[in-house]
């Protein structure tokens, strides 16, 4: 029995050469180069340790194909050469090697040999050279690696051994060509692979109509040439969600490509991606040349030259975010959603609405730098835009622009009022920012003459208010708040509800001036106003007007002459020929004099900066 | 004290003491250290800057947070003062010092919008 060079496989893992070592050969596998020479990947003994990483020089693949190597066979090896891979680990390349006992003439495996392990080399082993249908227990190295213990080390260290003498060139783990840019993949190729960053990944979306159930998930990759909008259906959605984690790399490879359909994505492709069955999806861990995102970002002040439904990209800080609101959609499906303000460097703001679990975890607290990939223009307001389910939402992300803006706004951009491309809506405040109006501009700017309602906010003073008539007698129905009747039989009318009530609920519709330094302006405030501007409410102040008549009028007193915000709406109505302003209280809020003054400084600073 | 309460006072931080030697001032502040004579005491301006203000008399009670004192400022620049009074910060919300400065500022910025002057109705 020939004596093995015990040892042997710990130096050659370590570096340290050892000349002729005598070696059992305990696996040998051909790894498919593809459009190059096959390679043979060699797993050797030295009757202490085992080490699989030895690589057959190409010049002796005939060795390999002809069973002169073969599992059980001693040899020396003669001579060879060690490649240290990017991670330190080590490959032997067998340059010459002897053959001195071929397989048929040994019994078996020599000794009881382990795997050897250093550091470099644990990964090494746990990966065993998967091996066509004779060899034991193998794990396909072309099926995704998912399915096993995510060691990265090991699955790079594959891909690394197939590596040819120029190591630069990236080749795919076993079974694949090589790598190919996200730009030149089209329909008419089946056989590439391509190494990507995912830049985005949706959630799980599952449909159910006539022809049945399904699911999907789509994700956005992108390489250095360019990239790629990639969906999954149904059973590829199981294989390959968990896998997808943003912002790693991925080979992929045996996608099917069909023409993209523009609707859904901003990405820049012609082609789309559909994994099927064959597709493989394979951690890389080699990825730093592997651009981060792919943004083509539009300023905030072009958004107005695109078309309604675009999908755009944009980014800009955060001003100011609304909290989170739930609302039923349609179906019947409870979905929160939020509203913030983004502002760019050229001073233009638009509101943008967040959707789901989005909405809900973000944090505008910092004015943080907000980039939205495949946004949706849509024309609600004006412009606003909208994160669909296949955006991406990124938060303060390492690129470029957000380092220019964050430095834009902290130096100057803070101080700008920021002028929006959203029209205010029902209460006129998107994003917690309030237009605000001084009661001249209101006047001067014409505001309510178009054909929708204005919105805005002011800061004036109540210097009016209009007690005759400020209480109605309206329906006690709990939805109902119209005018009723007196039937002066002790019974009440409601023509709406079309019943007739003993009693009636006592409502507020108080006429008021309120003015600030230029000018003033006749407001209705309506029922919660009313009621907040007088601090009482409606039915105690029935109560007085019946029956103490100066405790009344102190109400109204007190409530005179208050500096108050107020909200309101204001629109041309026509009535009878006759066109009048009509301007409603929406709402009242004290004055927060910090937050005024600091809004005056800034538009102090303004105007003298013009 | 007459005299000086009937003048314009304007408003001014530590930077601008020195333009106004000699001349009436109110000059609000927080109260940093009071010297133990109570004769003297120091302020911080809303830019964190401090100013020395001295009295007739020695102090006759605690004095600490935000106060506003009228004087005239010395040839060295310290304030001397004539009259103090101290804004309660336990009432309404607090006072924001850093704001005060920057309409300090402001008011100083823009002389033709917020003249000190008197003006007399005949």
């Amino acid at each position: 029995m020939m004596k093995l060079s015990e040892g042997a496989i710990e130096a050659l893992a370590n570096g340290n050469g050892w000349n002729d070592a005598i070696l059992q050969l305990v696996n040998i596998r051909k790894i498919d180069g593809g459009s190059g020479p096959a390679r043979f990947r060699v797993m050797m003994s030295d009757g202490r340790d085992t080490l699989s990483s030895f690589m057959l020089s190409t010049q002796l693949n005939f060795m390999a194909e002809e069973n002169i190597l073969a599992p059980n066979c001693i040899c020396n090896l003669k001579r060879h050469v060690t490649n240290i891979l990017k991670d330190g680990r080590r490959v032997v390349i067998i340059l010459e090697i002897d053959v001195l006992k071929s397989a048929n003439e040994v019994a078996g495996r020599i000794g009881d040999p382990t795997p050897y392990f250093d550091g470099q080399n644990k990964g090494l082993q746990q990966a065993p050279a998967p091996a066509p249908a004779p060899a034991p227990a193998p794990v396909p190295e072309t099926r995704p690696l998912q399915q096993q213990n995510r060691n990265e080390v090991s699955r790079g260290y594959n891909r690394d051994l197939v590596k040819k003498a120029p190591p630069a060139m990236p080749v795919t783990p076993g079974g694949g060509s090589k790598v190919v840019p996200i730009a030149s993949l089209n329909p008419y190729q089946s056989k590439w692979t391509v190494r990507a960053r995912v830049t985005n990944k949706s959630s799980i979306r599952t449909w159910s109509n006539s022809r049945g159930d399904g699911r999907l998930f789509s994700m956005e990759i992108v390489d250095e040439s360019g990239e790629i909008r990639v969906t999954a259906f149904n059973q590829e959605v199981d294989k390959f969600y968990s896998l997808i984690e943003v912002g790693k790399v991925y080979y992929v490879t045996k996608g099917s490509l069909k023409i993209a359909n523009k609707q859904y994505t901003s990405v820049k492709n012609d082609y789309e991606m559909t994994l099927n069955g064959e597709s493989t999806i394979i951690p890389c861990e080699d990825n730093c040349d592997v651009p981060m995102v792919q943004c083509d970002f539009i300023p905030i002040a072009d958004l107005e030259k695109r078309e309604k439904d675009a999908i755009v990209d944009v980014i800009g800080v955060c001003k100011s975010v609304d909290e989170v609101t739930r609302l039923t959609t349609k179906s019947n499906r409870e979905v929160s959603k939020r509203t913030l303000n983004l502002m760019d460097m050229s001073g233009k703001m638009v509101s943008v609405t967040l959707w789901g679990e989005e909405a809900e975890k973000f944090d505008g607290s910092e004015q943080p730098i907000v980039a939205i990939k495949g946004a949706k223009l849509s024309d609600f307001g004006g412009r606003s835009i909208s994160a669909s389910f296949s955006s991406t939402l990124m938060i303060n992300p390492d690129i470029p622009e957000a380092y220019k803006i964050r430095g834009w706004f902290d130096n100057e951009g803070h101080t700008v009022v920021g002028q929006s491309l959203t029209e205010r809506r029902g209460t006129g405040i998107i994003g917690g920012i309030h237009i605000w109006k001084t009661l001249s501009e209101v006047k001067a700017e014409h505001l309510g003459h178009g054909d929708k309602a204005d919105y805005f906010s002011c800061t004036a003073t109540i210097v009016y208010l209009r007690k005759e008539n400020c209480l109605y007698q309206a329906c006690p129905s709990q939805d109902c708040n119209k005018k009723v009747i007196d039937q002066q039989n002790g019974m009440f009318r409601c023509e709406k509800c079309d019943k007739e009530f003993p009693n009636f609920k006592y409502r507020l519709i108080l006429s008021a001036n309120i003015a600030d330094y230029g000018d003033n302006q006749w407001v209705t405030c309506f029922q919660e106003s009313a009621e907040a501007i007088l601090g009482q409410n409606a039915a105690y102040l029935g109560q007085l007007k019946d029956s103490n008549e100066s405790a009344f009028d102190e109400v109204f007193q007190k409530a005179n002459f208050n500096t108050l915000i107020f909200h309101n709406r204001v629109k041309l109505e026509t009535y009878n020929d006759e066109s009048r302003i009509k301007a409603t209280v929406l709402s009242v809020a004290p004055v927060d004099h910090i937050e005024y003054i600091r809004r005056l400084m800034v538009n102090i600073r303004g105007l003298a900066a013009k | 004290m007459a005299g000086i309460l009937d003048v314009p006072k304007p408003r001014i931080n530590c930077s601008m003491l020195s333009q106004h030697i000699n001349r009436p001032v109110c000059f609000l502040g927080r109260v940093e250290k009071v010297h133990s004579t109570g004769k003297t005491f120091t302020m911080l301006d809303g830019e964190g800057q401090t100013a020395t203000v001295e009295l007739n008399e020695p102090l006759e009670e605690e004095l600490s947070g935000i106060v506003e004192v009228i004087g005239m400022v010395s040839n060295k620049g310290v304030l001397m003062a004539t009259t103090y009074n101290i804004l309660q910060e336990d009432k309404g919300i607090p006072f924001g010092l850093e704001l005060y400065n920057e309409a300090v500022k402001v008011l100083h910025d823009f002389p033709q919008y917020y003249p000190f002057q008197v003006t007399t109705s005949s």
